[in-house]
């Protein structure tokens, strides 16, 4: 899908936790616009508000004000049913504690997705099989993932964000949890997707993470303090470029 | 007393967290210990309140009936009154047998015992309200009365002469109504009848006005109450046809009324009790976690193992120990009205017997261990350092249920793997809902049976008692055996949601709607509900045919089937909110709070 003015576009985008008192504001009137194929960091201290953003631009939570577009549609006025038919269609979640089903095998985690969407099995079991073998964990099909490390765990987790071809990777944090090895997995296989048009939208505290990104946003207290577009990350190896190869 | 200080405040600390589960323990207990008490209670209370009507009325150790009338009859009836071993006696005296009809329109069966005006030393008629005897009024026996809805100074019809009510007594010397008969007339089988008293005038014109049949009797008072079978064997050879009433034959007809209601009682104490272990078991799982970190942290600090066994264990032994107790004032109280539904027998019923107060605490004990035994023990055995990072009980994995569940809608997939996800849960969820069908099958058993009135000619324009208390019982055990079903549905799809919601939060953020989510909470209790409805209409109708007549109708099966049916509607209905409750909560903060 080809969309003109932005995959994912915010204006004025507030968000307040609590109430009273002990009101916090996460995000405080922010400005986003991520054209189709960007792939975006966003960087920042804990607690600065960029989790927040990731789950306003899902539609995980909704904004105290402003406005929210997904796909050219706008999202933060949505109802829960259309919002959760925007996430099957349009949206795909990594999370850094991975989030996948434990007692579900790594295939039949990328098949929910699928199977939520209502399609069969069987095209679940195909979509399933083409994601592992695409993040190169195909012989791990039958594993749980438990029985995974956890460098595999998020390179499943990311097969089960795409497995419904969403318009935008929402990824909070995706190798938080990792070593340096499983850390470049990740990021090649980031590397592979910006390639293949798709676009990301990646919250990192690692700046070695973002400096694979196209765009890279900073923010603090909820606000954003620098957009720089980098270049660095189209040309040379990546491992090399950003200091993960030993 | 430093340990045991620490364990009360620990106890008392954790009960104000958990007031709810407490307060479901509680209940939960005393319904089943109550039920239990009176149950085991009934055949004490029933002899108790005969053997207080005995002292009272002054009753009989032996009634000599004869179906003949004649002065040779009265002789040989009179001669057992020579015998050594009788100390006093009353009569012989006529017992007529004929029709009342009160209130215009409500006709029975009555036999008339002709009396003196003033009763003798044996078998004196407590008056309750009115006084005894006269010339031309009659006196109704209490639970007679009762039944016809008259009092003192209503007018009855016997044999189409109308008396005024003078009195209403009781007496030990006959059953309980409507087994007053004792025997028909020529000695034969008697109907349902109630009785009623006249003076030994008015009885022989009553007999004679309309030719009615006519037997004798004779209340004997013996030296040795205990030794009537002796007494009876003695006079066996009498010449004449005699039947021998002793009292332990009456206070044995007592309970006949009560002969279903004993089984109603203890077999619902079984299922309450099972429903409070399931429900108990449910919550106590659902705070496994909290327990092991619980243990760990006790653990770290230096507690020994006993010490973590008591704290663990006493907080529901106490409550169950105090459910213990409520549940047998609850029985003490309810006794008399449950022990003696005709108001026949006058007395107090004591508490419960020792024997009784000891198997509802066993009750009581072993519903507070059988539900917190698994999480304590799994408590106890976690190293320190686990537990104290304890984390929700992995789910197996099973490929089988995973790879059929991806052929179902969604509600029905997620319902599916929420199901395997805790299959023991599921089993407590089908037995909850088998044991509500049981009881509402063996109601709609009980309500199926053919049943013959205490009017004329077995009309129901007086009920059968026996039949309504019968109903009564088990209509109240099935209303408490759905409520605690209806708690058990509702905790168990709450804990279940509970436990899942990191899974379902990742659903939500894979495009499950919420009402999905709340379809598939609602699923995973009604897929093993279900089975569990169907499976309760044959063990109900099982269990019933233990303890009912040979001959016992069976209920229509659009019934059954109706019952099964509408529990599986009533349990979609239950889960319903605490599942759509759970399906709200923000995906983020539910993602949030499993990574904390």
């Amino acid at each position: 899908m080809n969309v003109s003015g932005g995959v994912v576009r915010a204006r004025g985008l507030v968000k307040d936790h609590g109430q009273g008192q002990s009101r916090v504001r996460a995000v405080d009137e922010v400005d986003l616009e991520v054209p189709q194929g960007q792939m975006l960091a966003v960087m920042g201290p804990s607690g600065c508000g960029k989790s927040t953003l990731l789950h306003l631009l899902g539609g995980l939570e909704r904004p105290t004000d402003g406005e929210v577009w997904v796909a050219g549609r706008r999202i933060d006025t949505l109802s829960e049913r259309a919002l959760a038919r925007l996430r099957r269609r349009s949206v795909g979640f990594v999370f850094q504690a991975f989030h996948l089903v434990a007692e579900l095998s790594a295939a039949e985690n990328v098949e929910l997705p699928v199977l939520l969407a209502g399609r069969s099995r069987r095209e679940a079991r195909r979509r399933a099989g083409l994601l592992l073998d695409r993040v190169g964990l195909a012989d791990r099909a039958r594993h749980l993932p438990s029985q995974l490390s956890g460098g595999q765990r998020q390179r499943i987790a990311i097969a089960r964000a795409l497995a419904n071809d969403p318009l935008v990777v929402l990824a909070d944090e995706p190798t938080g949890n990792l070593d340096t090895a499983a850390t470049l997995d990740v990021l090649r296989i980031f590397e592979d997707l910006r390639s293949a048009g798709q676009t990301l939208v990646i919250v990192t505290h690692d700046e070695r993470v973002a400096a694979t990104a196209d765009r890279l946003i900073s923010m603090r207290d909820g606000l954003f303090v620098d957009d720089t577009r980098l270049a660095g990350s189209h040309t040379g190896g990546l491992g090399g470029l950003i200091g993960l190869e030993g | 007393m430093g340990s045991i200080v620490l364990v009360v405040r620990l106890v008392l600390a954790d009960v104000r967290r958990h007031r709810v589960q407490a307060a479901m323990l509680l209940l939960a207990v005393t319904v089943a210990t109550a039920t239990m008490a009176l149950g085991l209670s009934l055949r004490g209370v029933s002899d108790a309140l005969y053997e207080q009507t005995r002292a009272a009325t002054a009753g009989p150790d032996v009634v000599a009936l004869s179906g003949d009338t004649g002065p040779a009859v009265t002789s040989a009836l009179a001669s057992l009154a020579d015998d050594p071993e009788v100390v006093a006696h009353h009569g012989p005296y006529r017992i007529v047998y004929a029709t009342l009809t009160a209130r215009g329109s409500t006709s029975s069966p009555v036999v008339v015992h002709g009396f003196a005006e003033t009763p003798g030393a044996v078998d004196r008629p407590l008056v309750t309200s009115g006084r005894w005897v006269r010339s031309g009024g009659a006196v109704l026996e209490r639970g007679f009365a009762t039944a016809l809805g008259v009092g003192v100074g209503d007018r009855v019809t016997i044999a189409g002469r109308s008396y005024p009510v003078v009195g209403i007594a009781v007496t030990a010397a006959t059953s309980i109504y409507p087994w007053a008969a004792q025997i028909g007339p020529g000695g034969g089988p008697s109907d349902y009848s109630g009785l009623a008293w006249m003076t030994r005038p008015d009885a022989r014109r009553l007999a004679a006005s309309h030719d009615l049949p006519v037997t004798s009797a004779i209340d004997l008072k013996l030296r040795d109450p205990a030794a009537t079978e002796a007494f009876m064997d003695a006079h066996s050879g009498l010449g004449i046809r005699v039947t021998f009433q002793p009292w332990q034959f009456k206070a044995e007809q007592d309970t006949v009324i009560l002969r279903d209601a004993q089984p109603i009682l203890v077999v619902g104490s079984w299922l309450l009790s099972f429903l409070a272990i399931t429900g108990v078991a449910a919550l106590a799982a659902g705070r496994a976690v909290e327990q092991t970190r619980r243990a760990g942290l006790l653990k770290a600090v230096g507690a020994t193992p006993g010490l973590i066994t008591a704290v663990l264990f006493t907080e529901y032994l106490a409550l169950a120990l105090l459910a213990d107790a409520l549940g047998l004032m609850v029985a003490h109280l309810a006794m008399p009205a449950i022990a003696s539904p005709t108001a026949s027998r006058i007395g107090d019923a004591a508490g419960p017997d020792g024997a009784t107060v000891v198997a509802a605490t066993v009750l009581a004990v072993a519903v507070a261990v059988l539900s917190t035994l698994r999480p304590t023990l799994r408590a106890m055995r976690t190293a320190t350092v686990t537990a104290l990072t304890a984390t929700a009980h992995q789910p197996r994995h099973r490929p089988w249920l995973t790879a059929l569940s991806a052929l179902l809608p969604t509600p029905l997939l997620l319902g599916l793997r929420l199901t395997a996800r805790r299959p023991g849960r599921a089993v407590l969820q089908a037995c909850s809902s088998a044991t509500s069908v049981i009881a509402i099958a063996a109601l709609l058993t009980l309500h199926a049976q053919p049943e013959r009135g205490y009017g004329l000619d077995g009309s129901s324009v007086l009920p059968n008692l026996r039949g309504e208390h019968d109903r009564g019982l088990m209509l109240a055990v099935t209303i408490l055996l759905i409520a605690l079903a209806v708690v058990n549905t509702v905790t168990l799809t709450w804990t279940t949601a509970m436990e899942a919601r990191a899974n379902m939060a990742v659903a939500r953020t894979l495009g499950a709607t919420p009402a999905q989510i709340t379809a598939g909470l609602s699923a995973a209790q009604l897929l093993p509900g279900l089975p569990g409805a169907l499976i309760g209409i044959p063990l109900g109708i099982g269990l019933l045919s233990l303890f009912a007549a040979p001959n016992a109708a069976d209920p229509p099966s659009a019934w059954l089937l109706g019952a099964a049916l509408a529990t599986v509607l009533v349990t979609a209905a239950l889960t319903a909110l605490p599942a759509r409750l759970a399906a709200r909560r923000p995906v983020a903060q539910a993602l949030s709070a499993e990574t904390a």
